[in-house]
This record gives C-alpha cells, sequence and structure tokens, in this order.
C-alpha cells in the first residue's frame, strides 16, 4: 500500500513540478507575451526570443541587458528566458513552449550541444531562425556566433598562466561540464599553447568537473593542493570555478605561489582579483555577444547573409572570422583579459 | 555471540555503516598517501558540516513519516534574504543573522507543516510546491544577483576566517564546526529524552495510533516543520559563510542527495526510524567519497558514476537489512496478481 | 456475580446519523464497576459507532453520556481518556517501531503531559502494569517483532497504565488461539476484581457467553436483546443479531464412494515449518486443518500453494506428481488458495470489486485476438455477484468499502472464477460477522457438492465441526490426529490441539 502510495506521490508531484515550471515560464514576460502570442500580429514585427542557460546568474543578467538595449536602439521586441536550473531538460522544455509561439529567431547559450540538436531542428522546421553562442559544431542553427575562436581565447589564457608561473610547474584544468563545448575548447586551446611554448609545465589531471558549482570547485581545489603541493597553476572555465579554487588556494596560504585564472566575471571574481588570490579573469562582454546574436538574427530575417568579415556594427564583432571544422560557425574577437588594473572598468 | 553482532550492527546498522567507512578510509590510504593527513580530515569535517545540518532536518522530517524536499530552498530563501538584509551595513553581529534567518526559516517551514498537518496532504508534493514557490519568490522578489565576498555583511566575511584549529598549510577546522556539533547532540537529546521527540516517532509509526494515545499530532508536526526550516535556515547561513558568497541559485537541487544520504544512514522512507547518529555517519561516508575522488585519483569522467554506484549500494544493503525478517505480504500479493 | 454499584458508565438515547441514515437510534447502555459487558451485533448494527462515541472519536447527534457521574453532552478524546474510558481497537493501534514499554506508558507520559522523556520512568511504569497483570513481557523489544498475541497483551497493558475504568476491548480475540483467548480471560476476570468495568466486542459467541456476565445486542442502531448473559444461548444471541434462525448444525454432503482423488499430499516436510505430513483430498470433499497458531497448519497450506515451498515430499494433483515451487505453478495444476490476511494478501483494495473478481483469471477472457472479452467478463461478474450474494450497491464498488464478510466474498469470488479444482481457505471466516459466516459456510458446501476439492485451514473449530468430512490436527508441524464422520466432535478437537 505505502509503497503505492509513494509511487503515486512522486508521480503527481513530478507533474505539479511540470506544471510550476511551465508556469514560470509563463509569466516571466507577461505583456509582451501575451500580445505577441496572438495570431493577428504580422510575422515581421514578431519577437526576437534569447534563451540562456538558466536566469538569475550575474552573467546573463548582463546579456538581458545588451538585449534589452538592442530592442530599444531597434525597436524590435526582443526578450531574454531561462530555466531556473543550468539543465538541458529546462532549455528543450523553453524551447518547444516558444516553437508554438512562433517567434521570428531564437538565439541559445546551450547547456549540452546534443541536447538541444532535435528540438532546435523543430523549431527551424517551423520557420523560425535559430542563433546560438557558445556553440560550436551544433548542426540544427542558422548561425553560431562566438566571441572569439574558442581555441584561441584559451591559447590566450595559458599564455598569461604561463607566464605566470614562469613558463614551470604543474597545473590542472577545471571546466563546469565536461558536455561542454566551449570550455573543453578552451582548455584544449590552452593545453595545445603549453604543450608548444611551455614544454616545462605540466598538467597532472585530467580535466576536472565543477558541476559549475563553486563549493565543488572549492572541494576539487583542495584536494589538489593536497595531492600536489607544488602545484604553481589553476584554469577555470565556469564563472565560479576560480572563486572556489580561489578560496581553496586562499586557505592553504598560497595565493603568492599558485596562479589562479580563468574565465569569470568582475562582479563575482572581483574580491579575489583585489586578495590577490584570483590572478587574472577573462570573459568577452556577455550584453554584446547578446546584442551579436541577435543582429546576425536579424540580417538572417532580412534576407543577407553572414560571411567572413561581416561587420555587426557591435565592438569586438566588426569583422566576423569564419570559424573552420563548421561552416555555420563565426567568431568575433571580443574577449578581455581583465586584472586588479583594470577590473573598475567592467560593471557586470 | 549473535546478540553481540547484532549490537555491534546498532538498531539502525550504524556499526555496518561505520565499518565501510572504516574500510574506504583504509582502502583511500592505500591509494593515495596524501590522504591520510590532518588537511584531509579537517577538508571533510568542513565539506559535511552543511550537508549535516541539512540531514537533521531530513532525518526530523523521515521519522515523522514524511518527505521533505523543501529544505534546501528555505536554507537558501532565510540565508540570501538575511545576507541582503544586513548588507548594506546596518550591523548585525553573526549571532544576529543567524537569529534572523532561523526566524525566517522557521517562518517558511511553519507553511509547510499547516499545510501538511491541517489539510493532511502528502509531504512530498506540499515541499515540492514550497520548494517552487520559495525559489520563485527569492528570484523573482528578494534578488538573483550574485554577491561576492566584497560585498557580504562584515559580519559574515569575518566569521568565514575563524577558525578552531590552524596547521600551517595543513588545513584548519573551522570554529562553526561548534555550533554544529551543539545542534547535532541536541537534535539527538530531544529525540531521545524529550516526549516531543518520541511524539514523532510515534507518529512516523502509525499516525493514527498516535491521535488515539492522545498525541496532538496537528501540532506536533507544526513545530516539528519549524524546527526543519529553522535548521535549514542555519544551514543555509553555515554555507554562506563558508562560501563566503551569496548565490540564490544555489542549494536548491541538493535535497535528493541529502536524503540518500540520511536514508544511507538507516533512516526509513516509510517513516519511524532513524538516528542521528546514523545520520552523522551516512553523511561522512558521502562526503568522504565525494571528496576524494580526486585525491585517489579515480577520472574525472567516472566521479559521478561511481559516487551513483556507491550511494545505489549502500542504500539498497540498508533496505534490504531493514526489510528482511519483516512479512512478505506486498510480494505476494505481486504475485498474485501477475 | 451479582453487581449493584451505581454505574460507571451511563450512556443514554445515543442517536447518530449518517447522510440521514441512523447508525444508532436511541441506544442506552449501563456499565457497572466489576462488570464485563458483551455487546453484540452484525456487521453496521452500529457497534463500532457506539464506540467511537463512548471514546469521543464522533460526536453523537443527541444524547448523553455520563462517565463516573459526570455527563458529558460532547466528549473529547482527551476527555474520555482523562476520565477513564480506554479503548483497544482491533487493530490495537500500537506504534511498531517503538518499544513495547515506550508503547505502554506513551499515554501516560501524554497524560501527565511532560516535557522530558525518562526511559527508567517508562520502563518503571510499564513494568508496574505487566507485574500488576502477572505477564512475562518482554519490555524492551520492539513491537514490530512480537507475537500478536504479545501486541494485544500491550494494548490491554496500555490501557490501563492510566487506571482506566471503563476499557473497551474491540474483538479482541481475532487473532488469538484458543489457549491465548483462556489467558486473556485470566487477565480480563483479574481487572473485573478490581472494578473495572469491560466492554467486549466479539464475533465468537461461545466466548462472549464465557466471559460476560450481561449482554446487549444491537440490530440496525437498535438495541434488540439486553439483560443478564446467563440466560442466553449461542443461538438465541445469533437470532437476535441476524433476526433469523441461523444453524449451526454439522451439515455435510456424502461424497461419491468413487469420488476420484484430486490431491495426494505425501511426506511434504520442510524445515522449521512441518514435517512429513501426508493426506488426501477427494472430489466433493472439505478437509479441514486445525492446530495452534503456529503448529504448521498455514505453513502447509502455503507449501502446498507454492508460497513457500516444501523441501521435501511429493504432491500429486489428480494423480499426477507436480513440481510445485512457486505460485505459478500451484496455479497451473489448478490449486487455488484463500489467504490468511485477505485484506493485504487476497485483494486490491482500492479497486472496484468487479475488476478484483477478474483479476487473478484475465488470461481465460481473452480471445483469439489476444483481446479481453468485455462481455464475457461482465456475464461472469454478474454471475458471480449474484450467487455469493455480495451485499454492495453494485459491482463498481471499491472492495475497501465493504465489510469484512463481503470482502470475504470478493476473495472467494475472485478464486471461484479461475475455477480451480482444490480449493485452499485459510481462516475464511476470521473477522466475519455470525450471518455472513454462515452464508460463507453454505457457499463451501456448494461448491464441493459441484465436485470441488476444499481444503479449510482454521481455528475457529464450530464452523470446522459445521462443514468439514474429515479434519487433519496439527500440533508441532506432525498431524496429530485425523477425525472424520461421527468422531468430529468440538472438544476432542480442542483437547487435540493443545496436547
Amino acid at each position: 500500500m505505502k509503497h503505492r502510495r509513494l509511487a503515486g506521490g512522486i508521480l503527481v508531484g513530478t507533474m505539479a513540478m511540470a506544471l510550476v515550471a511551465c508556469s514560470s515560464v509563463d509569466e516571466a514576460e507577461p505583456s509582451d507575451g501575451a500580445s505577441d502570442d496572438s495570431s493577428s500580429a504580422p510575422v515581421e514585427d514578431g519577437a526576437y526570443v534569447t534563451v540562456v542557460k538558466a536566469t538569475g546568474i550575474g552573467w546573463f543578467d548582463r546579456m538581458e541587458v545588451g538585449v534589452d538595449e538592442w530592442a530599444a536602439e531597434t525597436g524590435l521586441d526582443a526578450r531574454q528566458e531561462g530555466p531556473a536550473e543550468a539543465t538541458n531538460e529546462g532549455q528543450v522544455s523553453i524551447i518547444q513552449d516558444l516553437i508554438a509561439q512562433k517567434p521570428v529567431a531564437i538565439t541559445v547559450v546551450p547547456n549540452d550541444l546534443a541536447g538541444l540538436e532535435s528540438v532546435l531542428a523543430q523549431a527551424r522546421e517551423a520557420g523560425i531562425i535559430v542563433v546560438s553562442h557558445e556553440a560550436v559544431g551544433i548542426e540544427n542553427v542558422d548561425i553560431d556566433i562566438e566571441a572569439f575562436e574558442n581555441k584561441a581565447y584559451g591559447a590566450q589564457i595559458m599564455e598569461n598562466l604561463g607566464e605566470c608561473t614562469g613558463g614551470t610547474g604543474q597545473y590542472v584544468q577545471m571546466v563546469g561540464r565536461l558536455t561542454n563545448g566551449s570550455h573543453s575548447e578552451w582548455i584544449q586551446g590552452a593545453y595545445d599553447l603549453q604543450q608548444a611554448e611551455f614544454p616545462d609545465m605540466v598538467r597532472v589531471e585530467d580535466p576536472i568537473e565543477s558541476e559549475e558549482n563553486e563549493e565543488v570547485a572549492y572541494n576539487k581545489a583542495k584536494e589538489i593542493l593536497a595531492k600536489y603541493p607544488d602545484i604553481a597553476g589553476f584554469q577555470g572555465s565556469a564563472g565560479t570555478d576560480v572563486v572556489g579554487i580561489a578560496r581553496a588556494v586562499e586557505e592553504a596560504g598560497k595565493s603568492d605561489s599558485v596562479c589562479v585564472m580563468g574565465t569569470s566575471i568582475p562582479s563575482v571574481g572581483g574580491s579575489y582579483l583585489e586578495s590577490g588570490a584570483i590572478d587574472k579573469i577573462f570573459f568577452w562582454d556577455p550584453a554584446l555577444a547578446g546584442k551579436a546574436q541577435l543582429a546576425i538574427a536579424r540580417i538572417l530575417a532580412d534576407g543577407g547573409t553572414i560571411e567572413e568579415g561581416t561587420d555587426l556594427g557591435i565592438p569586438g564583432y566588426e569583422s566576423l572570422v569564419k570559424l573552420a571544422g563548421a561552416d555555420n560557425a563565426f567568431a568575433g574577437n571580443a574577449g578581455v583579459a581583465v586584472d586588479l588594473s583594470n577590473v573598475a572598468d567592467y560593471d557586470f | 555471540m549473535t546478540a553481540r553482532l547484532a549490537r555491534l550492527r546498532g538498531p539502525n546498522n550504524e556499526g555496518l555503516l561505520l565499518a565501510v567507512i572504516v574500510l574506504v578510509v583504509i582502502a583511500m590510504s592505500l591509494a593515495s598517501p596524501a590522504f591520510f593527513t590532518a588537511g584531509t580530515f579537517f577538508a571533510l569535517v568542513r565539506s559535511s558540516m552543511v550537508p549535516l545540518i541539512f540531514a537533521l532536518g531530513v532525518l526530523l522530517v523521515l521519522i515523522s513519516g514524511g518527505v521533505d524536499v523543501s529544505f534546501p530552498a528555505i536554507a537558501i530563501f532565510a540565508a540570501y534574504t538575511t545576507v541582503t538584509l544586513f548588507m548594506d551595513g546596518s550591523g548585525g553581529t553573526a549571532l544576529v543573522i543567524f537569529a534572523v534567518a532561523m526566524l525566517i526559516g522557521a517562518g517558511l517551514g511553519m507553511l509547510n507543516g499547516v499545510v501538511i498537518a491541517r489539510f493532511r496532504l502528502p509531504t512530498l508534493i506540499v515541499t515540492l510546491g514550497t520548494q517552487g514557490i520559495f525559489k520563485g519568490v527569492l528570484i523573482a522578489y528578494i534578488g538573483s544577483a550574485y554577491i561576492s565576498a566584497g560585498d557580504l555583511p562584515s559580519a559574515i566575511t569575518e566569521a568565514s576566517d575563524r577558525h578552531l584549529v590552524d596547521v600551517a598549510g595543513g588545513g584548519y577546522l573551522h570554529f562553526l564546526i561548534v555550533p554544529v556539533v551543539v545542534i547535532v547532540l541536541l537534535v539527538a537529546a530531544m529525540l531521545k529524552w524529550t516526549v516531543f521527540g518520541r511524539s514523532i516517532y510515534a507518529i512516523g509509526g502509525d499516525t493514527e495510533a498516535a491521535r488515539r494515545v492522545g498525541i496532538r499530532v496537528v501540532r506536533t508536526q507544526v513545530w516539528l516543520y519549524m524546527l526543519v526550516g529553522a535548521l535549514a535556515a542555519f544551514g543555509g547561513v553555515v554555507y554562506v559563510i563558508l562560501g563566503k558568497n551569496a548565490n540564490p541559485q544555489s542549494l536548491v537541487g541538493t535535497e535528493l542527495d541529502i536524503i540518500a544520504a540520511v536514508v544511507l544512514g538507516g533512516a526509513s522512507i516509510f517513516g519511524g526510524r532513524g538516528s542521528v547518529g546514523g545520520t552523522v555517519l551516512g553523511v561522512v561516508l558521502v562526503q568522504l567519497i565525494n571528496n576524494n575522488l580526486v585525491l585517489v585519483g579515480i577520472p574525472s569522467t567516472w566521479q559521478r558514476a561511481a559516487v551513483g554506484v556507491l550511494l545505489l549500494l549502500g542504500v539498497s544493503i540498508q533496505a534490504f537489512a531493514a526489510t528482511r525478517g519483516r512479512s512478505r505480504p506486498v510480494a505476494v500479493q505481486k504475485e498474485v496478481a501477475a | 456475580m451479582t453487581v449493584t454499584a451505581t454505574p460507571v458508565l451511563e450512556v443514554r438515547d445515543i442517536v447518530k446519523t449518517y447522510g440521514g441514515v441512523h447508525a444508532l437510534d436511541g441506544v442506552s447502555l449501563s456499565l457497572a464497576p466489576g462488570e464485563v459487558h458483551c455487546l453484540a451485533g452484525e456487521n453496521g448494527s452500529g457497534k463500532s459507532t457506539l464506540i467511537k462515541i463512548i471514546s469521543g472519536v464522533e460526536r453523537a447527534d443527541s444524547g448523553a453520556i455520563t462517565i463516573d457521574g459526570t455527563t458529558h453532552g460532547h466528549l473529547t478524546p482527551n476527555e474520555a481518556i482523562r476520565s477513564g474510558v480506554q479503548v483497544i481497537y482491533q487493530d490495537f493501534s500500537l506504534f511498531p517501531n517503538l518499544s513495547a514499554a515506550e508503547n505502554i506508558a506513551m499515554l501516560s507520559e501524554l497524560a501527565e503531559r511532560r516535557v522530558l522523556s525518562s526511559r527508567s520512568r517508562i520502563r518503571a511504569a510499564a513494568q508496574r502494569v505487566v507485574d500488576d497483570l502477572g505477564l512475562s513481557l518482554d519490555l524492551d523489544a520492539e513491537v514490530e517483532r512480537l507475537s500478536v498475541a504479545d501486541r494485544q497483551l500491550i494494548a490491554i497493558c496500555r490501557a490501563l497504565v492510566n487506571d482506566a475504568k471503563v476499557l473497551i476491548m474491540d474483538e479482541p480475540t481475532t487473532a488469538l488461539t484458543y489457549s491465548e483467548v483462556q489467558r486473556l480471560f485470566v487477565i480480563v476476570r483479574r481487572l473485573q476484581q478490581r472494578g473495572v468495568a469491560i466492554v467486549f466486542v466479539s464475533h465468537k459467541l461461545d466466548e462472549v457467553l464465557a466471559i460476560s456476565q450481561r449482554l446487549t445486542v444491537l440490530r440496525n442502531g437498535r438495541v434488540v436483546e439486553s439483560g443478564d448473559a446467563s440466560g442466553y444461548t449461542r443461538r438465541a444471541v445469533s437470532k437476535a443479531m441476524t433476526g433469523r434462525d441461523v444453524s449451526e448444525t454439522r451439515l455435510v454432503n456424502d461424497v461419491a464412494p468413487d469420488a476420484p482423488q484430486l490431491l495426494e499430499v505425501e511426506h511434504l516436510s520442510r524445515a522449521g515449518g512441518f514435517d512429513d505430513v501426508s493426506f488426501a483430498l477427494r472430489a466433493g470433499e472439505i478437509l479441514g486443518i486445525t492446530g495452534l497458531l503456529g503448529s504448521g497448519r498455514s505453513e502447509i497450506a502455503e507449501a502446498v500453494f507454492g508460497i513457500n515451498p516444501a523441501d521435501s515430499g511429493r504432491i500429486l494433483v489428480q494423480g499426477k506428481p507436480r513440481r510445485i515451487a512457486s505460485i505459478h505453478d500451484a496455479v497451473d495444476a489448478g490449486i487455488g488458495y484463500v489467504p490468511e490476511d485477505r485484506l493485504t494478501q487476497g485483494l486490491f483494495l482500492d479497486i472496484p470489486i468487479a475488476e478484483n473478481m477478474v483479476a487473478a483469471s484475465l488470461d481465460a477472457y481473452r480471445t483469439r485476438f489476444g483481446l479481453l472479452d468485455r462481455r464475457r467478463i461482465r456475464r461472469s461478474i454478474a454471475d458471480l455477484f449474484g450467487r455469493l450474494r455480495i451485499q454492495a450497491p453494485n459491482s463498481s464498488a471499491v472492495v475497501r468499502s465493504l465489510s469484512g464478510g463481503n470482502a470475504q466474498r470478493v476473495v472467494l469470488a475472485k478464486w471461484l472464477d479461475r475455477k480451480p479444482a482444490i480449493l485452499l481457505l485459510n481462516g475464511p471466516t476470521v473477522g466475519v460477522d455470525v450471518g455472513s459466516k454462515e452464508e460463507i459456510v453454505t457457499i463451501l458446501r456448494e461448491q464441493a457438492a459441484a465436485g470441488m476439492g476444499i481444503v479449510v485451514i482454521s481455528d475457529d473449530i464450530p464452523e470446522l465441526v459445521s462443514c468439514c468430512h474429515r479434519i487433519l490436527i496439527i500440533h508441532d508441524g506432525h498431524v496429530v490426529a485425523e477425525l472424520a464422520g461421527d468422531d468430529i466432535d468440538a472438544d476432542e478437537i480442542q483437547r487435540r490441539m493443545a496436547a
């Protein structure tokens, strides 16, 4: 009896969760959504929707700033949505709902490339333009736009890291998720550069997964510090990786001897830049990336094409380069390195 | 002989669990020389603190015959809200921050308790619902921004760096271990030596029978969920202090891991059974495994699978040990129906 | 025994309606200290409602309850407990996860509004009651691990820990064996001497008449008989309860001398259960198997039905040796089994009667396309529903809503629908009232007359005597006697069981 009741409970519970999830998505944009859904809205006035990995994260809050700016500048209806948790399932269900609403374009920052392919294919079949970001190699999009060529960006981080460690010593790399395409390319680009230019450096572990969770990053970094007392460098990929690493390094009293570098944003990594536990953070401005995605979507909606050298009129995206290995991927040159000296220039 | 073995195993297989922990420690020590050190021990203690506090709340609810999945949402709601209240430097010692957060937590817990006890609704469904509500309200009305170390109230950042024992280069024992241990002992004492604690076991054993002997079930449940809410809030503030940041996106999603650890510790998901001792061991075992896989050299790609397999194994052993010797009506009914 | 003291409990003109139906229609009852008062009545007569009102669980529409001189219009459970009214529920309402001592003392701890709980105080309080009653119980054991009889004793101890004045025992003997019942009666008499008034509710009329001084019979919410117990016979009480004459005489069909052997069990043994058991069953025969709880009587049935297969021995069905290693094997061999605890083992409680009836035999209703033949299923259900006289609004009511006797009939229907050659029934009338009992026995006789072989496992001796051709008596895993024909006698069986 009790078993059956429990099973029933779980089932009903899951359904309740699904309902909660749906309603929160619907309510995210009450006024816009309502007016656009009505069948009378002409197609050229349709919405541009940016789907991010998760809402409520500083990075994507900043992207939303760009999305809103772009909407104001162009007078078009653009908005941003995302699941409450950074999951593939959450993004799939949001995109499925969007397909029914028939927006002009969906721009998306996927949690999991492979996991989104089929729902993006459905979106395109429904005549929706799809532009992705941080998703080189994804197939079912019109254009993927990167802030930079990922391996070059990884190499840029390693150049700084190698310089900081003096070109020698042990280091490890951390990724948010092992399945994350961009993170994998950053660390690959970094690793390739290290092999070529810093032969005296040794990567002592396979890339470590932080599950995009700062606490996990912290605990793993502590393990690394215990296992390799002479560790010289850490490279982080998810925005909170360097913070977790920095906390472990700081506690171990090794802020000076260990170089911590990686992707983050000033509002998250700033305090550890100040304390010296983080040496440099790297990022691209998500607001500009958000705008770039939308600009591309608009060019495509107007019947234009994206080619090598296309100028989106957005800083860092004035001359796109075509990425090798994928026929739909382009990159800008929008990466920035920030240390204590210039962190004040970025207010997100 | 068998009686002595049974005593060693403990009423909820605590002995068995302890043996497994010892085995894992031995295996890890053999696998890595860096494992058996004070640093590893302190790190284990530190990473167990928050899950342990949460686990105590889960334990109380499980004993009473329910399942609570809303505690991480309560924890981060209470902690984040309190942090934003004290962010503008308007004073507030660590003690005040804990007190305010726990009041908020108790309030949210009361909501759970009232809905569950008054309307006699299934706990899992109620707390699934409130989890979504708490998190939604937090993100929508209180804030969605990551608050980094520099912006936290000074009382919290100061607390972050207070260590009880500091071994140069060998890690530290955080001072919050003191209140955590006190709370663990208080909950254990409450379950053992108060009528309230025994009533929780009674309600979990048979709610109708509890009503019939004169236990005020509704009142007990409401108090229970308030207590669990306050515990969750305490854990949330500890989490913020240890992590030196307040991230409204964190914690929610960890509930099943905590529940698994408590069940591993011998609590029954059908209610009425469970001990603080077993829960402590369950949490320690999970953290021990979770936090030392890199150290003993398990490749990242395999780590999650390894944790999953170990959990499944542990919980199966517990479930098997718990059902062995009980009657078999369920199996028979299935077979007859087949 | 003469009872002249002022009543400790007096119930006057209680009326209670549920949705317009009178559950109790002006019921009065008075109880003197030290009196054992039997409350008899069939299911639905209003007994349970009356108990609920006296214990404060339900509120009467009108009428008054006077306990120890204080009159209550509306009684709450806590007031009832504080006034000294205790109920021992049929399901005991114990906490399976707590120790015996804690189960006993929980009530007084709560009543004294204590904050701290002390193991030694609890232990002492429990020990005091246990010693008082001269029992020996393992007070530190978890109730879940105790036998049904011990649980019953714990429920009694708990009721007494707070100096109960009125003790209501709802079907206290249902799960007890003969000797355990005798032990219970000793305790009841001891309580009586201490001035506790006891309301005794039971279906087993022999017991009722043996222990009670006074008797009240309810039928359809009214008191139909009330008086000194010594003035009643079994038959008279049955008649008062059912409103008709219930026959209890031994009535067995003749078995044709050439009736084929349906089941032969040879030297069946299972370690820890039973040893070297042999018996045979012919078509049209009803065989009784009896013995004390734990004698192995149920284990034998479970082995024949493949639930816990035997270690050694042979089972022949219709002359052919069959390997019965699982329930599936037994069903294939044409054996049906109605388990002991019908509520947990035999039925899906929240599913309609009709679906329960055909649940075990759906395979037989497949058309040649593999689909279910709905029309044939409906016909079977209608047929069984009528044949077994199930009292329910219709066959789509859920089983949980049925009384014990009707639920048992649904279990029977479920097995009869499979048309087994051999039907084993374990305690077919446990918890069933007199009228229903008789009807179930009648159904069994009809089935046997139609050629089915029936084995009834039971410790209800009058029931066995009334319908069995032969009776096996099991003691300590062995067949100690086989009685047939005129040798079948209730006292003889009783004597052999305890031997």
